[in-house]
């Protein structure tokens, strides 16, 4: 859109708008309804539903206002006879075929036809002739489906290859027999739900919940996604105690995210409240002992004793302290206190399975936001899989593709799917991101980077004359397990990369819901990193308290370590691999269930907020810590509140100077925290290091062909996703069912 | 069948007698590429332009367009390919003029196209026709093999610096393909669902480049454009409707067929008592559609003793248009509440179903005919239905929407009487309808 | 009423494995590739495609979409929308002999009911269906541009004009 402004005058009112603005956007800023369905911002015109016709001086027809854009001394009326009759008659339309049946359909009370046939619809209804008839079925074990509700509007197509680029479900057959569907009548796609979401009518209804409840009987909260680094926002509906079902409808809940969200955040909730949960804590005994339901107290009491114990005995350092980053920024700050002010431990980490302090040491420009994503002129991405393990990152660099011309540059060891959307792609070995950094950074390495990265050094220059060409935002995006000499040289690359007219912006792709927090509450200040902290259990260290699980990963190959200690302390939500050798487990508070801030990668810090008690005895991570503390003899004060801790975490941590809960309330103008930016420095020492570790790459690394199949990440049964019953289904191929009239899940609970 | 002009010298039809008028020979003897000869000896592509607008040429589609003011719109200084796509879908009732030109006489149709891929700058262009059509299609791709094996087609044409290609292309069941820009979504593998003006097919068409359509019957009237020079063409015919115009002629006459008409011929009911050999069986004239399915029904009233002119403005003034020029003739056995159901459900099975209206519309109004024929008709059915297609009417997304709506508002207006029979006295219907 | 099922069970049924895809010979390959050589993108190829692998399998059946898929790098999908927008594409059987009666206005009042009646009649089926040996079908199609020759009918491709029911009895005897 130009800067340029122009007037328009919309019954009879002046306005001043930028020239080229969308009248039907226009009109609504300026407090005049129009109604709509099928436009939806920042998704491809389709003006389809006739719904928002005004009238347009010098026009001869009523116009669409979602297809006009403004130009000067444009005349429009909103609101006349004419038009009303006009928008009746399309209510009337697509009503004629439509059940009228709302008590029985599952968006009933949150349905856009319902709520349009009040404000607009007639009185009197003039169908009288039989409806077409589609019988209702199942798309997949996620999506539920009732043709006849359908009106056309086509969001859930556009939504399905504009965000997700899937392209998975479309309409099929013409006039009134169309349907939306895809062939076979199964949905083989990542199974994010936004076609659910985005659809106005109950054509498109959430599987997993259908006929639960009503929607207005359940509390709405907004709260932070638990899952990866992007940090949705979200709507947790919960009917007494139990969670139903989260969306990220724009009537409950703004966020960065719009109505978007993938898979796990929209549908792999149902752990809250599984019957799996830790009950009580439990106390193991004796070594090989059976874990025995314990009261609060006594566990708290046992634990108080042992770890005084160990650290009496064996000395501070031989006490480890392990977070999660999946935990609330309260969660890890209080767990560092603990580990740092009580213990007086050394020896702390977080299970993450990256340690990007290096990085954020060293950030020599700001972190993008996803908006600035979606407006970006170059991206590029460094390894990872966006739309596998950041999907909301995923589409705003499709969008920025696909909507806004921007420059897709994909360095990557795998052709990944986004690869269909880059301007290039570069090809790379396995395991040779770091000199992809280091072709980045100078082109005085280029034969060294090319022979290593097995590209030709003619594909780097091209890369690099992309984003020298650039003018606008230049978004560096990276993932995986990047070296600290590699992190710290890309960090700095903005200080080389930016111009004028060209602003360089950094977007980590760090995995976990608060990897970002973790790093900002001084999780990774430890002196071991997990993995070391394993391999010394028994030896250094004695004693472990566990916030949180290891990763299957992380415990590979170290299987007995954990068995070697004296002494472990586990919070968890469910029995795991790391509570098998607990000597105490005690349950812990969901991200449903707790109050927090969660910091995702864009910087923003966003609240998590309670939506149910906590289930069963299970208490938030923050205040068993406390508890904890308070009976080794350490009163923190935090009280029961966490915005107590959030409040300390503003006045310790210089980025999060000035931060209270109340300045972050609003989801839809979220905060970023103040990254301190590292000045331009000598960086000769890591450049160096760096090319000596990209020398040392071996060559004879085969190149990975075969583009990665939807969901090969998404659907992955983890501990949180294994209580989510159609997971087991995605993650065993998504198999059409003999009957789709039925809930897929019969597959897996009858015979 | 009948196939000739009537009123002028054949200029369409000038050859679909001779033996052989497919090949490349006939025509070539009957002064075939003579025009794209002399338009690449001596024309600029402007000037083949100016010599169309002069001629007063209107689009022979349905919508009238004039079709040098369509060629002058597409940017000349665009770097992207140029197309012309000729229309030859023709599946709108009543009309079946396209299929002889195509079938008698192919070389005239790619000579127009080579002209208008000349005047426009395109090198590759396509002749999209109806999937129904095959035998068309086999007869095309026969006279562009031979016009390629003579050199009129391809590379360095007759040896000058102009080179283009023209290719087939099928339809495969859908009269909304018909509309340019649905046609177009077609041709690019898509459903064949209109798209958004603007941006115009010339500014942005096949493959988002710019893009002329044209109908077969257009394309052909280039060629003598060019031979006769735009003002004589123009002189053939009426002042804002230049030259002649290809009737198809059917139902209760005695001589359906193919009748190539001065533009303003005079009159309507010359036309069908006297050329089209009048009323089959002796019967009364009771109404005419005179321009395809999807121009207002013409009641005999408004023809007999009406002079109504043969043209756009002449149709125009006698109620109805010219559209596409699908003359169909209706005697006095014909019940006009049948034929508009005829023609809804028509238009009910080529809804595209993209816009609401339209879908909805269609589907609504086809069931009220046929609860009105199975016995359940009410009192205010017609003015139900004369809403519903005012609620059609202008706010579809394309045109089939009001050409949907038109045949059953004038039905309902001019022919009451055949409404009113159907209408059950008794006003107790079923609430289930059928 | 909780939600959680107690038992999950890992699932025993294998990956749905796609159909193979059809196979064509080198001729028709060639005229496959020939429809492809006319369009920068080969999508637009599409429809004469669909046409290819109808003539070919009887109609376009789940290995024709397939290779149809991988022929123009397409979704399955997408040639579901395609194939299911346009009449003329027969994603179900259809009889060796598909009979096309034109049912619009001006076949309609120049004899098509009785024309309709005659073909079934002798075949002994209603229009949309199909006769027990599987050689003929018959639908009713709209207007096919043979209004001046009318009423008529088409037999696969071909137009069989200006029919009586002698007339009809005398093309559907040739077929027999
Ligand atoms: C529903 C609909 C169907 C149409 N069908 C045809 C058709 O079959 N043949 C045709 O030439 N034009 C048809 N048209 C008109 C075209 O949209 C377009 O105006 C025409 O091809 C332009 O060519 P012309 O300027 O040479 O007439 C149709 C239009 C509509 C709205
Ligand atoms: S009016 Fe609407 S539904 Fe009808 S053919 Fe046009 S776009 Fe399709
Ligand atoms: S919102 Fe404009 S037509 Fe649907």
């Amino acid at each position: 859109m130009s800067t340029e402004v122009i007037k328009v005058t919309i019954n009879n009112k002046d306005i001043q708008v930028p020239k080229g603005a969308r009248l039907i956007e226009v009109c609504r800023d300026n407090g005049f309804d129009i109604p709509s369905f099928c436009y939806y911002s920042d998704l491809a015109l389709q003006a389809s539903c006739r719904m928002c016709l005004v009238r347009i001086d010098k026009m001869p027809k009523l116009q669409t206002s979602c297809t006009i854009a403004c130009t000067d001394g444009m005349v429009v009326q909103t609101q006349t006879e004419e038009i009303e009759k006009a928008q009746r008659a399309m209510v009337e339309f697509l009503l004629a075929n439509h059940p009228l049946d709302c008590p029985v359909c599952d968006r009933g009370g949150e349905c856009e036809l319902q709520e349009m046939a009040f404000d607009w619809g007639g009185l009197e209804e003039r169908f009288t002739e039989k409806k077409n008839y589609h019988a209702e079925k199942y798309l997949s074990p996620m999506v539920a489906n009732d043709p006849q509700r359908c009106i056309l509007c086509k969001r859930c197509t556009r939504v399905c290859d504009e965000w997700m680029g899937e392209d998975a479900i479309e309409a099929g057959g013409r006039g009134a027999n169309t349907v939306i569907g895809t062939y076979g009548g199964w949905l083989d796609c990542s199974q994010c739900g936004n076609c659910i979401e985005v659809c106005p009518t109950g054509t498109l209804l959430d599987g997993t919940y259908r006929h639960q409840t009503r929607p207005w009987e359940l509390a709405q909260t907004v709260s932070t996604c638990t899952y990866c680094s992007d940090g949705c926002q979200m709507s947790l509906g919960s009917r007494g105690g139990e969670l139903m079902r989260i969306v990220a409808r724009d009537r409950y809940v703004n966020g960065l995210n719009g109505e978007f969200l993938c898979i796990k955040g929209r549908f792999g909730h149902p752990f809250v409240n599984h019957e799996a949960r830790l009950r009580t804590p439990m106390i193991r005994h004796q070594k090989g002992g059976k874990l025995i339901p314990a009261t609060w107290d006594e566990a708290i009491k046992h634990i108080a004793t042992k770890l005084d114990d160990v650290a009496d005995r064996q000395g501070r350092n031989a006490v480890g302290v392990i977070g999660s980053p999946r935990l609330t920024n309260e969660a890890l700050y209080v767990l560092k206190k603990f580990a740092t002010e009580l213990v007086g431990t050394e020896n702390y980490s977080v299970t993450d399975s990256v340690n990007l302090k290096p990085f954020f040491s060293n950030l020599s420009a700001p972190l993008a936001t996803h908006r600035d994503i979606r407006h970006a002129k170059t991206i590029l991405l460094i390894g990872g899989e966006p739309e596998e393990l950041q999907p909301l990152t995923g589409k705003q660099i499709r969008q920025a593709v696909r909507n806004g011309g921007a420059k897709l540059i994909i360095f990557n060891s795998v052709p990944i799917r986004l690869r269909e959307q880059a301007t290039q792609f570069l090809h790379l070995r396995p395991g040779t991101e770091a000199a992809a950094i280091l072709a980045l950074a100078s082109d005085a390495d280029d034969a060294l980077a090319a022979g290593k990265l097995g590209l030709e050094a003619a594909e780097l220059e091209t890369a690099r004359a992309t984003i020298s060409g650039t003018v606008g935002d230049l978004v560096i995006m990276f993932a995986g397990d990047i070296g600290a000499a590699a992190q710290i040289v890309l960090a700095q690359l903005a200080h080389s990369l930016k111009a004028d007219d060209r602003r360089v912006l950094f977007h980590p792709l760090p995995l976990y819901n608060n990897s970002v927090g973790a790093i900002d509450m001084g999780m990774h200040d430890g002196s071991m990193n997990v993995a070391e902290m394993l391999d010394a259990c028994g030896k250094e260290i004695r004693a472990l308290y566990v916030a949180g699980s290891f990763l299957p990963e992380q415990l590979q190959g170290r299987e007995n370590s954990l068995a070697q200690l004296d002494f472990v302390v586990v919070q968890e939500l469910f029995e795991t691999d790391t509570t098998s050798f607990a000597d105490v487990v005690l349950p812990a508070a969901s991200f449903a269930e707790v109050d927090g801030t969660f910091t995702n990668n864009d910087g923003f810090v966003q609240r998590v907020r309670q939506s149910i008690p906590p289930v069963n005895q299970s208490q938030a991570d923050w205040m068993i810590t406390d508890a904890l503390a308070r009976e080794l003899g350490l009163e923190f004060g935090f009280g029961l509140a966490a915005s107590a801790v959030f409040n300390e975490i503003a006045e310790t941590l210089p980025a999060y100077a000035g931060l209270r809960y109340p300045v972050i309330k609003d989801e839809s103008q979220p905060v970023q925290v103040k990254h301190q930016l590292a000045a331009a420095k000598d960086i000769s020492t890591e450049h160096a290091a760096l090319r000596k570790e990209v020398e040392q790459i071996d060559e004879t690394s085969q190149k990975v062909f075969g583009t990665p199949r939807v969901g090969h990440e998404l659907f992955k049964i983890r501990t949180l996703t294994d209580k989510v019953a159609q997971f087991h289904l995605l993650a065993g191929g998504n198999p059409r069912p003999e009957s789709v009239n039925i809930s897929p899940l019969y597959q897996i609970t009858v015979g | 069948m009948f196939i000739g002009a009537i009123g002028c010298e054949p200029l369409q039809l000038a050859r679909v007698h001779l033996e052989n008028s497919r090949s490349l020979e006939v025509y070539r003897r009957n002064g075939g590429y003579q025009a794209i000869k002399k338009v690449l000896a001596s024309m600029s592509p402007e000037d083949v332009i100016n010599e169309v607008k002069k001629s007063a040429l209107r689009g022979r589609g349905g919508a009238g367009f004039p079709t040098g003011l369509k060629w002058s719109f597409v940017p000349k200084d665009s770097p992207k390919p140029k197309y012309v796509v000729c229309n030859a879908d023709e599946s709108e009732p009543g009309t079946f003029k396209d299929r002889y030109l195509m079938e008698r006489d192919p070389h005239m149709l790619i000579e127009g196209m080579l002209i208008a891929a000349y005047a426009l700058g395109a090198k590759v262009n396509y002749i999209y026709t109806r999937g129904e059509y095959r035998y068309l299609i086999d007869i095309m791709d026969q006279a562009l093999a031979e016009a390629r094996a003579a050199g009129l087609l391809g590379h360095r044409i007759s040896g000058t610096e102009f080179s283009c290609e023209i290719y087939t292309h099928t339809g495969a069941g859908a009269y909304i393909c018909g509309e340019e820009t649905a046609l177009l979504s077609s041709l690019e593998g898509m459903r064949g669902h209109p798209r958004m003006k603007p941006p115009f097919p010339a500014v942005s068409g096949l493959y988002a480049s710019p893009t002329v359509v044209n109908n077969v019957e257009t394309l052909t009237a280039v060629p003598d454009i060019i031979k006769l020079g735009g003002e004589a063409y123009q002189k053939l015919g009426t002042e804002k409707s230049g030259g002649t115009k290809v009737w198809s002629v059917s139902g209760h006459v005695n001589r359906p067929g193919v009748y190539e008409l001065p533009m303003g011929y005079d009159d309507m009911e010359k036309f069908i008592m006297e050329d089209c050999g009048g009323i089959a069986a002796g019967r009364q004239l009771k109404a005419v559609i005179p321009g395809g399915s999807s121009v207002y029904i013409m009641p005999a009233n408004s023809i007999i003793g009406k002079d109504v002119r043969m043209d756009y403005e002449g149709l125009v003034a006698g109620g109805s248009s010219v559209g596409s020029g699908g003359f169909i003739v209706m005697d006095e056995t014909v019940d006009i509440f049948e034929s508009t159901k005829n023609l809804t459900e028509f238009y009910k099975h080529e809804s595209c179903g993209w816009c609401t209206p339209c879908r909805e519309g269609t589907d609504w109004l086809v069931k009220i005919f046929k609860r009105i024929d199975s016995g359940g008709g009410r009192a205010d059915d017609p003015q139900l239905m004369l809403d519903l297609c005012d609620n059609i009417e202008g706010k579809s997304f394309c045109p089939l929407g009001d050409a949907a709506a038109w045949p059953i508002q004038s039905a309902v207006k001019r022919f009451p009487e055949d409404f009113a029979k159907h209408l059950q006295v008794n006003d107790d219907t079923d609430l289930e309808g059928n | 009423m909780s939600r959680q099922l107690t038992k999950i069970q890992p699932l025993s049924q294998p990956v749905q494995m796609p159909e193979a895809a059809a196979t064509f010979s080198p001729e028709v390959e060639a005229e496959i590739d020939a429809h492809l050589a006319k369009y920068p993108v080969a999508r637009s190829a599409i429809l004469p495609l669909m046409f290819i692998v109808q003539r070919e399998r009887g109609y376009l059946d789940p290995a024709g979409i397939l290779y149809l898929a991988h022929k123009l790098a397409l979704r399955v999908t997408d040639i579901w929308e395609v194939a299911t927008f346009y009449s003329m594409i027969q994603t179900e059987p259809v009889g060796k002999y598909h009979i096309q009666i034109c049912k619009t206005l001006s076949c309609k009042i120049l004899g098509e009911p009785e024309i309709t009646r005659h073909v079934c009649n002798k075949l002994g089926i209603k229009p949309g269906e199909t006769t027990a040996d599987g050689r003929f079908t018959v639908s009713m199609v709209e207007c096919l541009g043979s209004c001046g020759t009318a009423p008529m009918f088409q037999i696969n491709f071909d137009y069989h004009e200006n029919l009586t029911p002698e007339k009809v009895d005398h093309i559907l005897d040739s077929l027999a």
